[in-house]
This record gives C-alpha cells, sequence and structure tokens, in this order.
C-alpha cells in the first residue's frame, strides 16, 4: 500500500520531468543544499549561545534573527529534498541510511520544538551574562550533533547502492 | 575564554570528522572503478534511467550485471533514447567494473547496439 503510493507518486507527471531534466534537476538539488546551508548557518551560531559561548548577547536578541532564517532555510530544504526524493521514491525508502536520515530529521525537529517549548527557553532568553540552564546547553548540543548526521546521512546516500 | 577554546576545539574535530567520514567513500566519480577497460555483452533485463543516473540490469554469462549508464542529458548527446535501453534489448557496454571483483557492477562509456555505436563520454578513452 505504501510503496504503491510512492511509485504513483514517482510516476506522476511532474516527477517524472524532473527525473529527466537536466538543469531543473540541478536548480532543485542546489535549492536543496541552499536550504540546508541556512539552516545549519543560523542554527549553529544559536546552538553555541545556548551552550553558554558569548553570553554576554542576550539570546532574544539571536533568536529575532536566526530563527526565521532557520526556519526559511528547513522549509526550502524540505521542500526541495520531498522532490528528490519523489524521483526515485521507492527505492530511497527501502534504503537503510534514509530511513536513518528521516529518523534523525524527526528528532532534530523535535528537539527544536521541545525547547521552544521548554519553561527555561522563555525565562533565559532575556538573561546576560550569565551560564545558560543545563536544559539549554543539552538542546544545543543535541541540535549540533543531530543536524551533522542529518547531513552526513543525507550525503552517503548517493554513495550506496 | 576557555569556553571560547573549548568550543573551537570541537568545531575542528566535528569538520575533520565529517571531512574524514566523505573522503573514504566513492560511489560518484570513477575512483571506485578500476582503470583497466571493461567490455560486457548482455541482455537488459531492466531499465531505470534518469536523474540522479540510470541503471540498467544485464544478463550476461548467466550473470546479472548493473550497468551504470548516463544521465538523461549524457544518455541524448550521444544519440541515445530511452526507448533503446529496454527490457529484450542486446547490447555491448565498453567502460569500467568496480574495483571490488564481488559486485557486478559497471559504468558504461561506450554503449554498442546492433553494431552502431553510441559514446557517453567521447572527451575519454
Amino acid at each position: 500500500m505504501f510503496f504503491d503510493a510512492l511509485a504513483a507518486l514517482q510516476e506522476w507527471a511532474p516527477i517524472a520531468a524532473l527525473r529527466n531534466s537536466r538543469w531543473t534537476y540541478a536548480s532543485v538539488n542546489a535549492a536543496h543544499i541552499v536550504g540546508i546551508a541556512l539552516l545549519f548557518g543560523a542554527i549553529v551560531p544559536l546552538d553555541l549561545r545556548l551552550m553558554g559561548w558569548r553570553r554576554t548577547v542576550p539570546i532574544r536578541t539571536m533568536v529575532r534573527i536566526l530563527l526565521p532564517v532557520a526556519v526559511a532555510g528547513l522549509t526550502l530544504a524540505l521542500v526541495a529534498g520531498l522532490a528528490l526524493f519523489s524521483i526515485r521514491a521507492a527505492k530511497y525508502a527501502a534504503t537503510g541510511l534514509f530511513q536513518l536520515k528521516m529518523a534523525l530529521l524527526v528528532c532534530a525537529i523535535s528537539n527544536a520544538f521541545l525547547l521552544h517549548r521548554a519553561v527555561q527557553w522563555e525565562t533565559h532568553q532575556a538573561a546576560a551574562g550569565v551560564g545558560p540552564p543545563l536544559r539549554l546547553r543539552v538542546a544545543g548540543a543535541l541540535s549540533i550533533g543531530l543536524w551533522l548526521s542529518v547531513i552526513a546521512c543525507g550525503r552517503m546516500i548517493a554513495f550506496v547502492d | 575564554m576557555h569556553m571560547t577554546r573549548r568550543l573551537t576545539c570541537a568545531a575542528i574535530a566535528v569538520a575533520g570528522t565529517a571531512l574524514f567520514m566523505t573522503s573514504g567513500l566513492a560511489h560518484h566519480g570513477w575512483d571506485w572503478a578500476e582503470g583497466e577497460t571493461f567490455e560486457l555483452t548482455g541482455v537488459i533485463i531492466a531499465a531505470q534511467l534518469g536523474n540522479p543516473h540510470g541503471l540498467l540490469t544485464v544478463s550476461a554469462n548467466n550473470e546479472k550485471w548493473t550497468v551504470e549508464v548516463g544521465q538523461p542529458w549524457r544518455n541524448e548527446r550521444a544519440g541515445l533514447k530511452d526507448a533503446m535501453l529496454v527490457k529484450g534489448v542486446e547490447a555491448t557496454f565498453q567502460g569500467h567494473r568496480a574495483k571490488d571483483k564481488g559486485k557486478r557492477v559497471m559504468k558504461a562509456e561506450r554503449v554498442i547496439i546492433k553494431g552502431k555505436l553510441y559514446n557517453l563520454y567521447p572527451d575519454r578513452d
């Protein structure tokens, strides 16, 4: 059932066209990378701050700039990534490394959501100059590790059969 | 200050690990294939064409081979049409096989169908 749906997705006309195109495919590929660059480039400075680096800079100030950029990057990466996945949906869905990447992606996004809802997130945002609570340090370190793992898995999908 | 130094070290370690992890693997490019030219003649039993690259399953000498052909634009440039790379077509593939002899995988540089040569890589030997 699931694989029937994936097979249908693969044969959908716009996806079939993308599979046979040259520059459109290359552009979607590039968009996926730009999305990742925006997301990772914005989230790492924020994570480092959460871990206690440059604690004289208020977290709230960094969040105002970096969070929208990270969300925009994630959205772009997800949309382009879905298109790239659709080209060989059944094959990727059956690839262990792709499944691992999706699991890590869910963990990384959950980590961000849970942090956003944590009590410490609100209470500590205005504080500057003091060490962040453990909750924020752990979330920051997890975030860097998880996103790095998602990127590594994604890149390596092209190198396995 | 300590935190800064520790974080810088951590960042360098992470970047180094990422580089190490990606440099050892090679399926893209040609590093995974051997230098000598390899030739395979057989019958196509399945085709999966299009981006990111085309794969043919070929039955040759009672063995099942995977033959990597070009992306759509490369096949088209060589004059190869998707309709020519379908089940039942007999073809000869020249190129390079995987260094790992346990794998029946090759990357085709040239395809010969019914005596006609289609060169996917005119600028390679």
